[in-house]
């Protein structure tokens, strides 16, 4: 290989952090200082007890400015919490952000290793990066123009909410919502706990402001069809939802009739994506607590349905024309399931989170029942009352207050639902046998007419959206954000943001919370009419490329590689060119190239190899 | 320089976007392993050509784990492009005459400790029991290396 | 003193904790100007005192110093430590706020965070940084990844013997520095003004805060921090390593007695972080958590509940009645148990207190914002917009508005940053 390009740094800066111990109580950092200052090339190499700290990137800083380095390898912990931290301090030394490679010798070295062998793979590692720092080269972020644009994946609270802001915020908007209806869950519900606003007038009042708002346009029944772009330029496909079998269909469809025409298509431009495509109000199995085989068992959504069609007058709840003189809401279903003792689903999965919301919804309905109709009586049963949030433990008291009767269950022995049989626990249609913890583990049976299952809440179906859009999904299969705390709404995909439930269970406010942090994020994106992306691109090098065009047959992208004519010195050839925006970056040219003219910037197949030449050389050793 | 090469260098090509972060959480949790395992970040393992391998081979590296994100790789297609391109180096790996056994495709997860832990472990056997590559080796190109090395992916489900 | 400048901005945010940064960050991010103030010698609030961070296990360090780091450096953000907010009013589209920076001995132009003057001082005080387990100097910066790293003396320790002055290379101790005033007008304000801890002291069941060997969880934070006061794990009566710690919860909240009857909602989470990371330090020791319900409610919160439980930290349905010492800094705790024997005492060699959050800052005299019952600033619309308070352009956000973990003071900054921005982008419509 040539390599006639690249001249080697021999100014590289070595900056090597003790992380308060984290790092300096395994890796005799000293050491890794004096040895790996003796590697050719190396410049300088400093200790700090926090690099990242202000005086630890002043040094770097301080360095960069006096010229004694050129090249910058910080040995500290892993990449992700601060490589854009050290690439930021050298951009304010007014230096190139990318002449710049970090050494893991934290989660890779110190969490795992002590001693001499720890001291040795640091010294490894940090030579490696020198070998790569040498190679590096300044680059420039790809300007993008980008559109001032947000499509909004689904209309429920949590959806509606981010295309309000955006828009208000004088951003254009689409709101995608595949059902006939904006307001999702939340219209489903009648009070939202602890408040008690109707759900009602919350979805009423968004879904005015974004079907009045200009800058909104709502487009309901329709789904994502095809999805394609890169960030500031995505181009949505959408389509109708078709009532019948007809999606994916020409000509006749047995028992529904001929397709008419094409259902149209229809192409979004738009410059960032948010998802909130909401959750899945989990199904008991049938049997589950007697759920589908014993009447008068239903889950909290049925429940909270045919409450708010009972009459409000009488001692005791009728539902249904049904006297309901007892009820016993069960709490955790289909939440906090641990393996061993619950059931799988279909799919060999359990929903081992908490559901976050239901403990507030039950209680409030308990509240509702004792508060209404004195003559019912209510039974909690439940494994942790999780009231956490501002006026949930206010939700607590007053259901205490207002009679519910609280019984402990644990995970290990749930509460047995069984028909009732007339005996000790009455005329009931429902008995229920739990053993309870408020009363030292004693069993406890009592007749109820309903039972009421608390049920929690599951990712979405969202699998064809999550194929299409290559997005993240964690183990409890709800969207994935990069970061919980660094970017909690951010996906690994640029420009695609999570709001709401999508991401995990949330209540209202805290849907409304994550559709606003999104919204900020996406408003931050786009505002200024363009993005910089990331300059780790394909290069051609000229003086290499035969025009083979090997090169475009691997590109995994579309549109990423083309050939063309150019004047050389020997006259027209033909060669490969790259266009920047629409490249990955991901290398699969590289891979092809027989002549190696083509190279990942940043990222070049050259570093990796010095990087290896650095790993199985020996390293000048102090000791 | 020969005492220190009995332990045998692992060069792991570890996923920017899956199997690195996967070696952080298994330093989060405190789990050790072999000191002789390099880790590098790559975007996509589907940028390193044949040679490649073979020069680290040629270099001293005894045992080489593309650590990838199987099929939930961020690029379409790029798994299928490293996948065959593994299987020539399978290939040439046999008319050299070294054991394939010391080159691993596998998908790891940004939580995948276990079978991050049980890759490591597994190619490190190996190279002891292999020592430093060299051409013609004993076990190379026999029926049992030819299954036993092929690509796994140790996903692990959720 | 000097009736002092006026700096404007387009935003001010009260409070560099967390919630302030995030907010700060978002709204710079669009092009807004924002001002910081914040009432501590450091901006990062509580996170940067805490060790590691539930449910990933980061160290609290690392994920905060970017933030800071990145906020400090920000072209759009300007920020003030060491500020008392004396009033902070609004009138039309216009918010006022009038500050007094607080005089910290040194002058922060001249200050290069060399820390000589530390080290010449001769004055040993115990280290509030610390939970008070170590000492440090009477002048000092006050941790090492504060931002600014700008030195500031404790006037009641210290005896002006001189030393620091002399040693300063740059002349920027200034013994007779004064309070100096100036004032930030803004077009609108977030409130991110974070939380405190009740303190052991005034609570007789737990021994008035004079039992040895009984500490709160912000001072186990320290103990458990990378760069703490012992590097290990001990306690703090004789240095002894424990065998066994207990943690007791709702030491301050659910109770309507102790004045805090809401809950306080992530001590769960660190006493489980905690008991974790002890287990992890201390592999032999036997840990307890006394608790009335487990609220490990958020993403992946209840995956690491039942990892602690399976990594075999006990954990005890019951309500602590009360903590007594014993000799040899054994402590006693007396509980109701909910399962088993009913009334109940076990001793251990350490306790951890999860007392009570409280606001940290209270609006009255100072802003027209209202609070509830709870003493938290008030929020108008808790579904739609929990960042609104009943004062027009002035937003809330974090533990300002009721306790909250950082996960969900992160989201909810961000929230109160699209909301401001908002509001501006409204007024400059107006004109």
């Amino acid at each position: 290989m040539s390599g006639s390009r690249q001249r080697k740094s021999d100014r590289v800066g070595v900056y090597i952090c003790h992380c308060g111990g984290n790092i300096s109580d395994h890796v005799d950092v000293e050491k890794v200082r004096a040895d790996v200052e003796r590697i050719p090339g190396v410049a300088v190499a400093r200790t700090n007890m926090f690099m990242c700290s202000d005086p630890g990137q002043e040094l770097i800083i301080e360095d960069l400015r006096q010229g004694i380095v050129d090249r910058v390898v910080v040995a500290s912990c892993a990449p992700s919490l601060h490589e854009a931290t050290f690439r930021s301090a050298i951009a304010r030394a007014g230096a190139n952000p990318y002449i710049y490679e970090h050494a893991n010798i934290r989660e890779h070295v110190s969490w795992v290793l002590h001693g001499d062998k720890a001291t040795a793979k640091a010294e490894k590692l940090v030579a490696a990066a020198v070998g790569k720092a040498r190679l590096l080269e300044p680059l420039d972020p790809i300007h993008v123009e980008a559109r001032r644009h947000v499509t909004v994946i689904g209309a429920g609270i949590a959806g509606m909410t981010a295309a309000r802001l955006l828009a208000d915020r004088g951003l254009e908007v689409v709101l995608i919502e595949k059902s006939p209806y904006l307001g999702g869950h939340a219209a489903r519900l009648d009070r939202v706990a602890p408040t008690g606003e109707r759900a009602a007038d919350l979805v009423s009042e968004l879904a005015e402001a974004v079907l009045e708002h200009a800058a909104v346009t709502v487009m309901t029944s329709t789904r994502l069809a095809g999805f394609d772009g890169y960030v500031g330029n995505y181009d949505l496909r959408v389509r109708p939802v078709l009532a019948g079998p007809a999606e994916d269909r020409n000509g006749y469809v047995p028992f529904h009739g001929v397709v008419g025409g094409n259902p149209p298509e229809l192409t979004i431009k738009t410059g960032a994506v948010i998802l909130a495509t909401g959750f899945r109000s989990y199904r008991p199995r049938r049997g589950e607590y007697g759920y589908g085989d014993l009447a008068g068992v239903v889950t909290l959504p049925e429940f909270i349905r045919l409450f708010s069609a009972a009459e409000r007058s009488g001692d005791c709840l009728v539902l249904d024309g049904r006297t309901i003189r007892s009820v016993a809401m069960i709490h955790c279903v289909g939440s906090r399931q641990i393996p061993g003792i619950h059931e799988e689903d279909g799919d060999g999965r359990l929903n081992e989170y908490c559901s976050r919301t239901c403990c507030s919804a039950v209680l409030h309905a308990a509240c509702r029942i004792r508060e209404l109709f004195a003559g019912t009586r209510v039974h909690d049963l439940y494994r942790d009352i999780r009231t956490y949030g501002r006026g949930q433990e206010e939700l607590y008291e007053r259901a205490s207050k207002s009679g519910v009767l609280f019984h402990r269950f644990t995970a290990e022995a749930p509460p047995l639902v069984e028909p009732g049989d007339g005996g000790e626990t009455g005329d009931f249609p429902l008995r229920l046998t739990v053993r309870d913890g408020l009363t030292f583990g004693e069993e406890v049976r009592m007749g109820v007419d309903l039972v009421v299952l608390a049920t929690g809440m599951e990712a979405g179906d969202i699998d064809e959206l999550v194929a299409m859009m290559k997005l993240p999904v964690g183990t409890d299969r709800f969207l994935q954000e990069v970061h919980p705390k660094l970017a909690p709404v951010e996906t690994s995909v640029a420009g695609v943001f999570l709001a709401g439930t999508a991401q995990a269970p949330m209540t209202i406010g805290e849907a409304c919370n994550g559709a606003a942090a999104a919204a900020v994020k996406a408003a931050s994106l786009l505002g200024r009419g363009y993005v910089e992306l990331d300059p780790f691109v394909a290069d051609v090098d000229p003086a290499l490329c035969r025009g083979t065009g090997d090169c475009l047959q691997a590109c995994l992208a579309d549109g990423a590689l083309e050939m063309v004519e150019v004047e050389t010195e020997e006259g027209a050839a033909r060669q490969a060119r790259v266009i920047a925006a629409r490249c990955l970056g991901c290398g699969a040219c590289v891979a092809v190239c027989p002549t190696g003219a083509i190279d990942l910037k940043g990222w070049s197949l050259k570093q990796y190899e010095a990087m290896v030449d650095m790993i199985v050389a020996d390293i000048p050793d102090n000791a | 320089m020969a005492c220190r090469d009995v332990e045998g260098k692992i060069l792991i090509l570890a996923t920017e976007s899956c199997a690195y972060p996967g070696a952080d959480s298994v330093g989060q949790a405190h789990s050790g392993y072999p000191a002789n395992t390099y880790i590098l970040r790559v975007r996509a393992p589907v940028m390193f050509p044949e040679h490649f391998y073979l020069d680290c081979f040629a270099k001293g590296i005894s045992g080489i784990i593309v650590m990838s994100c199987g099929e939930e790789c961020p690029w379409e297609g790029a798994y299928k492009a490293l996948a065959d391109r593994i299987d020539r180096v399978y290939r040439m790996m046999r008319e050299q005459g070294l054991d394939i056994r010391r080159l691993r495709l596998t998908a790891i997860c940004t939580v995948c400790n276990r079978a991050f832990l049980k890759e490591v472990n597994q190619m490190n056997e190996i190279v002891q029991e292999l020592g430093p590559p060299r051409a013609q080796e004993a076990g190379a190109g026999d029926a049992c290396a030819e299954d036993g090395a092929g690509q796994g992916n140790n996903q692990e489900s959720p | 003193m000097t009736s002092g400048r006026t700096i404007t901005c387009d935003a001010l945010v009260v409070g560099g904790g967390i919630a302030g940064l995030q907010a700060a960050l978002d709204l710079a991010d669009q092009g807004f100007s924002v001002v910081i103030i914040e009432s501590d010698l450091s901006i990062g609030g509580k996170m940067i005192r805490l060790s590691k961070v539930f449910p990933t296990l980061d160290c609290s360090s690392c994920i905060t110093t970017p933030k800071m780091a990145s906020a400090a450096h920000h072209d759009n953000i300007t920020i003030f430590t060491w500020c008392e907010l004396q009033s902070l009013e609004r009138d039309n589209t216009t918010v006022t706020a009038r500050v007094t920076a607080r005089p910290r001995y040194v002058d922060e132009e001249k200050c290069i965070g060399c820390r000589k003057c530390e080290y010449a001082c001769p004055v040993l005080v115990p280290d509030p940084e610390q939970g008070g387990f170590s000492g440090t100097k009477a002048i000092r910066i006050p941790f090492s990844n504060a931002i600014p790293q700008v030195a500031a003396l404790d006037p009641e320790h210290c005896m002006l013997c001189g030393r620091c002055a002399r040693a300063c290379p740059t002349g920027a101790v200034d013994y007779l520095q004064q309070p100096r005033q100036f004032t930030v007008t803004a077009r609108t304000a977030v409130l991110a003004t974070g939380f405190e801890m009740t303190s052991p002291g005034d609570r007789p069941q737990y021994g008035n805060g004079t039992i040895a060997n009984v500490i709160t969880a912000l001072q186990m934070e320290r103990i458990l921090a990378p760069h703490g006061p012992y590097n290990r794990v001990l306690r703090p009566m004789d240095g002894m390593e424990p065998d066994s710690i207990a943690f007791v919860q709702c030491a301050g909240s659910r109770d309507l007695s102790m004045g805090v009857p809401y809950c306080s909602r992530f001590c769960c989470m660190y006493a489980i972080k905690q008991a974790m990371l002890l287990s992890g330090a201390l592999p032999l020791a036997d840990i307890v958590i006394y608790y009335m319900d487990i609220r490990a409610f958020g993403k992946g919160y209840e995956q690491f509940y039942q990892t602690a439980k399976a990594m075999g930290i006990q954990f005890v349905k019951g309500k602590v009645a009360r903590l007594q010492g014993l000799e040899g800094g054994t402590v006693a705790v007396h509980y109701e148990a909910q399962e088993g024997e009913g009334v109940s005492v076990d001793n251990h060699d350490l306790v951890v207190l999860s007392m009570g959050v409280v606001p940290h800052w209270s609006p009255e005299g100072i802003c027209r914002v209202s609070t509830g019952a709870d003493r938290f600033i008030r929020t108008v619309r808790p579904s739609l917009s929990p960042v609104r308070t009943d004062l027009e352009g002035v937003f809330v956000a974090g533990a300002a508005s009721g306790p909250k973990d950082i996960v969900d003071t992160i989201a909810e900054a961000g929230a109160a940053a699209m909301a401001a921005s908002n509001y501006l982008a409204a007024v400059r419509q107006q004109g």
